[in-house]
């Protein structure tokens, strides 16, 4: 009786003890919380003020913001300067920085006016020009570029590679906007190399019918160039001869056109 | 209960980190952007930030992080100016936008490559989603000098219609290059 009583009172301060623990814990936390919210509040507000002074004052004035910089802010002004031609360098397609044995190189792609993928290319200076690490898909012939112009003209393997890349970078894309915008015209998925340079696939006039009459195989035999240089674009053998007549003219299009502009050339059904 | 007060304020920090960290850009950007300083500005503030370096030093090796970091952009910048020809003499950026997931910026470059300058304005719009971010030039416009012969005038123009900051400098580049090498052989004979 006794014995069992109080362990039951010690049980029941011991609960209470730390049932009043927890809510301190709970209670501190939600004051950091609340403080913490009102101190980044506070200084949300103040950068907010800061800026409205600084677009309503104005850009004026070669010394800008600083009324006085010291060193440190100019060579910081400068710094940032010179990181953003750096960043230019990148959309020209050939930008790099030097390392202690040697350079790293960032090659970057574009279609029409949509930047893609940047690969990278790490070169050693000693004994001789030669490649060490890169990112360049296997099926890009990096060896024999590299055998052709390297170590004597560098410029030449980078410009060489360059095309290379892009070629192939602007059939990728091309074929995935392809994907994206007319899925529904396109019988599965269309056949392709992972060279992207030998496409096949068959399509539809318009996108409600579930009739794929017309097949296209595109060959781009230069591989540094993202439109085709062999079209063919059949038909059934039992087709109409209006479908023939569209397969022809479809043709042409595919020569002359990226593959989504071409299927957007299209004269709807 | 209990958590659901937590969430909120830490929702509510959560976004103002961000939004915080959006306006320092913000801000940040502007200042750069409306700045500019000559190169003889440049020079003085290097020497006077050396001197302080080594006045709290003392003379030992003053590991001045921040000039270590221009020398070796400029060096980067000298080297790539020498590989591709380009060299550019002026460009200046205006952030026109910028929120969480896009920034759109205009650019103005001057430079030449060889004998051949070029002048070009353009907006980039950077838009970043979950997996990766998106580059897309927008207004293109380009000038060249000499830009009269009409394969310069014709490439120019299809340039301009699609945007291909890519193909326009590697182009260029070789165009360039072989332009130079006729006005080098031209004069040779002259």
């Amino acid at each position: 009786g006794l014995f069992a009583h109080l362990e039951m009172l010690e049980c029941r301060a011991h609960r209470e003890s730390v049932e009043r623990e927890e809510k301190e814990q709970r209670e501190e936390k939600l004051a950091l919380l609340e403080c913490r919210a009102r101190e980044l509040r506070l200084q949300r507000d103040e950068l907010r003020e800061k800026l409205e002074r600084l677009e309503k004052g104005g850009g004026a004035g070669k010394a800008g913001m600083a009324p006085d910089p010291t060193p440190r802010d100019v060579l910081e002004w400068r710094l940032r300067s010179l990181q953003a031609l750096l960043q230019l360098f990148h959309l020209t397609g050939i930008s790099g920085k030097l390392s202690r044995r040697g350079v790293c190189f960032t090659l970057s792609t574009a279609f029409g006016n949509s930047h893609l993928d940047s690969f990278h290319l790490e070169l050693l200076l000693h004994p001789q020009l030669r490649i060490h690490r890169h990112s360049i898909p296997p099926f890009i012939p990096l060896e024999r570029i590299s055998r052709e112009f390297l170590p004597r003209d560098l410029r030449r393997f980078l410009s060489v590679l360059s095309q290379h890349l892009n070629g192939y970078a602007g059939r990728k894309f091309q074929l995935e906007q392809l994907q994206e915008h007319f899925s529904d015209r396109i019988k599965g998925i269309p056949r392709q190399n992972s060279l992207c340079n030998l496409l096949t696939f068959e399509y539809g006039l318009s996108g409600k019918s579930r009739n794929f009459p017309l097949r296209a195989r595109l060959l781009y035999r230069d591989p540094c160039r993202s439109l085709p240089t062999d079209v063919e674009v059949s038909c059934a053998s039992d087709a109409p001869a209006w479908l023939a007549d569209t397969a022809a003219a479809h043709s042409e299009l595919f020569r002359l056109l990226p593959l989504h502009g071409a299927f957007q050339a299209f004269p709807t059904a | 209960m209990d958590n659901n007060v937590y969430q909120v304020y830490e929702d509510e920090i959560r976004a103002l980190e961000e939004e915080i960290k959006l306006l320092t850009e913000k801000y940040e950007d502007i200042q750069q952007e409306s700045t500019f300083y000559s190169e003889e500005e440049i020079l003085k503030s290097m020497k006077s930030f050396q001197r302080e370096m080594q006045g709290e030093f003392k003379g030992h090796e003053c590991p001045s992080d921040l000039k270590a970091q221009l020398e070796s952009l400029e060096t980067d910048l000298s080297f790539l100016m020498k590989l591709t020809g380009f060299q550019f003499t002026s460009h200046s950026k205006k952030t026109l936008e910028k929120t969480g997931d896009r920034t759109v910026q205009k650019h103005r470059l001057s430079g030449n490559c060889y004998s051949l300058s070029f002048q070009l304005e353009f907006q980039l719009l950077v838009t970043q989603s979950k997996e990766k971010v998106s580059t897309v030039v927008t207004d293109l416009s380009i000038v060249m000098e000499p830009g009269e012969a009409s394969n310069v005038s014709k490439f120019v123009s299809s340039i301009e219609e699609h945007g291909n900051l890519v193909t326009f400098f590697r182009s260029l580049s070789t165009y360039a290059e072989w332009h130079e090498h006729r006005r080098c052989t031209f004069l040779h004979f002259k």
